[in-house]
């Protein structure tokens, strides 16, 4: 039974990670309608500061504050120095802007930081393991169950419950419409981009501590984010949820019982989901 | 105006012109060129930059005489750990740049692909990394040259110093392709020949990120030891989960490479895992505490294991072509087999029926000196490179 909860426990940590990051990408493609393949260099970059931030203060907690509104600036700037421009090119463009602006940002932590690895430590309450009846289970592997729940509930609660939320949903929904409603459409889609790298960021200092910073971080976790994204539906954060979860579960469970065909078992569901339900299981038919 | 534009086509012409006639002055002198089609980013990078490194203190250490007289010269191309990519940047090197050595290629998969196409480019392939033992029995052909230690030999090392240990029970988790599996295979193999058993294995995809499903695995089998063929990031990622788990404190780590950029990554949680190295820096040889020095005078970093590997193998080839005279690539190959070479960490002999080179193999333990800002390899036990070394053109051992 321990051994049960182990697996669950595993396969919702992994869960929270990845709905922080694709949480974003699914967002800012309901809003901006724009594949961001930078999408995972922001989760990169917020572990690379979320490690200067822990040596330069000594301290987790401020990196897991600080760092997140610092990577949504910079996704934020550059979402209104270079994307702005191009929302109205064939969407090429703009996936070769971002794949271009991946490259530079990954380069340039490479050149500032060095090829080797920066490992950081969980704070001291959250180091080492507790015994769940008979299992030892990391106590920062908990703490990210609970990130992840938090945050989700925290975003649902902000699109359907604020007047923010409304408008940001408006704009998904019809930005034209939006727009001759008086919504200012351009700080949305900024905005929402930099809210968007700051989640990314907020994965990459959670993440941190558990897979160290390093560079190609942001490629691995991009795959399966798309797989997310593809699985619970673009623009929808009830299918971040879902599909975060499910591929969570696909690859733990996958690597524990089916070694061998773990990698299949998560691509299977998105072909299944992409035959049957082409949009997703929370996203909107169009 | 016209005869301005006249002029001007002219003057360019004409300097297009020297330009191409120039290389026949020079060819007196001509650089023996090295191609090094290497990992330079992506998640491989580590590997790639310790050979550049390698190849920066050798090209410094050169200068003055060169090879033959003539000086050394290195092209690098950027093959970012894809093989593909590794096929078609080592193309160029040979078709465009005219290199007859290719070395520094970081990934065993890539070597494969790569050290399949030189015998038709008629080109040398030295590897100084590659661990896949494929390379020197089922894929072996004569311009293939193995310097460093392969990855059979690497368990092979760590399993001599497993038979005399009381530990009786392994895990063996290998990262899912060549050198992963084979390392794995070679463990179990020699592990069970000791009678010791081998309580259970896995392959995790490379790249892996999340290993608590195998953590979780290794703890349930009861294992005294796990046997660990991953490569350099996902080891780190390992050693830091298995650490959170508290594993480390139950069931020891045994690496088949402990390296240098594992134990400044992992920290502390490193201390204790046992494995074997293809040249720890540690090695106490006159001609060593040299190279450390002079690569922490460049780098301003103790060498890690390919630090070490490609520097060998690149002083050795220089030696090699030295006795042959030229750098003819038939004549190297005959001057090469069966020639022995002064290493790093002992004496070297290039068998001439594999192109292994045998050189002796080491145990390491990770430990921490208080001399040194990271953690680091110190030497267990050392095996001469009969021991370690298996039958030829196979991944046996006798």
């Amino acid at each position: 039974m321990a051994h049960v909860l182990e697996q669950l426990l595993n396969a919702l940590a992994l869960a929270g990670l990845l709905f922080l990051v694709s949480a974003g990408l699914s967002l800012v493609f309901g809003i901006l309608r724009v594949v961001n393949f930078a999408h995972g260099v922001f989760y990169m970059l917020g572990a690379y500061l979320g490690f200067t931030t822990v040596a330069l203060s000594g301290w987790f907690w401020p990196a897991l504050l600080v760092v997140p509104p610092v990577v949504g600036a910079i996704g934020a700037l550059l979402e209104s120095s270079t994307l702005r421009f191009i929302y109205r090119r064939p969407p090429i463009y703009q996936l070769l802007l971002t794949f271009g602006l991946a490259l530079i940002l990954e380069e340039s932590i490479r050149v500032l930081y060095g090829p080797t690895a920066k490992g950081v430590d969980p704070p001291p309450l959250l180091q080492g393991a507790v015994d769940l009846g008979g299992v030892l289970y990391p106590r920062y592997r908990l703490f990210l169950v609970v990130l992840g729940c938090t945050v989700g509930v925290a975003v649902w609660l902000f699109l359907r419950k604020t007047r923010a939320g409304l408008v940001i949903r408006a704009v998904a929904q019809n930005s034209e419409m939006a727009d001759c409603l008086g919504a200012d459409v351009v700080r949305v889609r900024t905005l929402v981009f930099g809210a968007a790298c700051a989640l990314a960021g907020l994965g990459g200092v959670a993440a941190a501590p558990m897979t160290t910073a390093y560079l190609g971080m942001g490629i691995g976790v991009i795959v399966d984010a798309f797989v997310v994204v593809v699985i619970g539906g673009l623009g929808s954060i009830g299918g971040s949820m879902a599909g975060s979860l499910i591929v969570g579960a696909a690859q733990t469970w996958g690597a524990f019982y089916l070694p061998e065909t773990a990698m299949v078992i998560m691509y299977a569901v998105m072909g299944a989901i992409l035959v049957f339900r082409p949009w997703g299981l929370f996203g909107e038919e169009e | 105006m016209r005869r301005r534009d006249f002029l001007k086509i002219s003057v360019a012409g004409a300097a297009g012109t020297s330009l191409l006639a120039a290389p026949r002055y020079v060819r007196a002198a001509e650089a023996i060129k090295i191609g090094m089609p290497a990992a330079l980013s992506g998640s491989y990078a580590q590997y790639g930059i310790q050979a550049k490194r390698a190849a920066d203190l050798f090209s410094k250490d050169v200068k003055a005489k060169g090879i033959l007289g003539r000086p050394v010269e290195f092209i690098f191309e950027d093959t970012a750990g894809d093989p593909a990519a590794a096929v078609r940047k080592a193309q160029k090197l040979v078709e465009k740049d005219g290199v007859k050595f290719l070395t520094g290629v970081a990934l065993s998969s890539e070597a494969l692909a790569v050290s399949a196409k030189c015998p038709e480019w008629k080109v040398l392939f030295m590897s100084t990394i590659n661990g896949a033992g494929a390379l020197t029995a089922k894929s072996f052909h004569r311009y293939f040259f193995r310097v460093n230690t392969s990855g059979p030999m690497g368990a092979r090392a760590i399993s001599l110093y497993l038979a005399e240990s009381p530990m009786k029970r392994f895990f063996a988790l290998g990262s899912d392709y060549a050198w992963g599996r084979d390392s794995a295979a070679s463990f179990t193999q020699q592990i069970t020949a000791a009678k010791k058993d081998i309580v259970g294995s896995d392959y995790p995809p490379v790249g892996t990120k999340d290993f608590a499903s195998y953590i979780a695995k290794i703890r349930q089998s009861r294992a005294e030891g796990v046997y660990l063929a991953l490569p350099g990031q996902d080891a780190t990622i390992y050693m830091k989960q298995a650490h959170q788990f508290g594993l480390n404190r139950e069931v020891k780590p045994i690496m088949e490479i402990l390296e240098l950029e594992n134990m400044k990554a992992v920290g502390d949680a490193m201390v204790g895992a046992i494995g074997s190295s293809r040249y720890p820096f540690t090695v106490d040889t006159p001609k060593n505490k040299e190279f450390v020095k002079r690569f922490h005078e460049l780098h301003g970093m103790y060498p890690d294991m390919f630090d070490g590997e490609t520097y060998e193998g690149l002083e050795w080839l220089a030696q090699v072509i030295a006795k042959a005279g030229t750098d003819d690539v038939e004549k190297v190959i005959e001057a090469w087999e069966d020639s022995t070479y002064e290493g790093l960490e002992g004496p070297f002999l290039m068998r001439k029926c594999d192109h292994q080179a045998v050189q002796p193999g080491f145990a390491v333990e990770c430990v921490k000196d208080p001399k040194y800002p990271h953690p680091i390899p110190k030497i267990l036990a050392t095996y001469p490179g009969d021991k370690v070394t298996p039958k030829c053109r196979t991944e046996e051992f006798s």
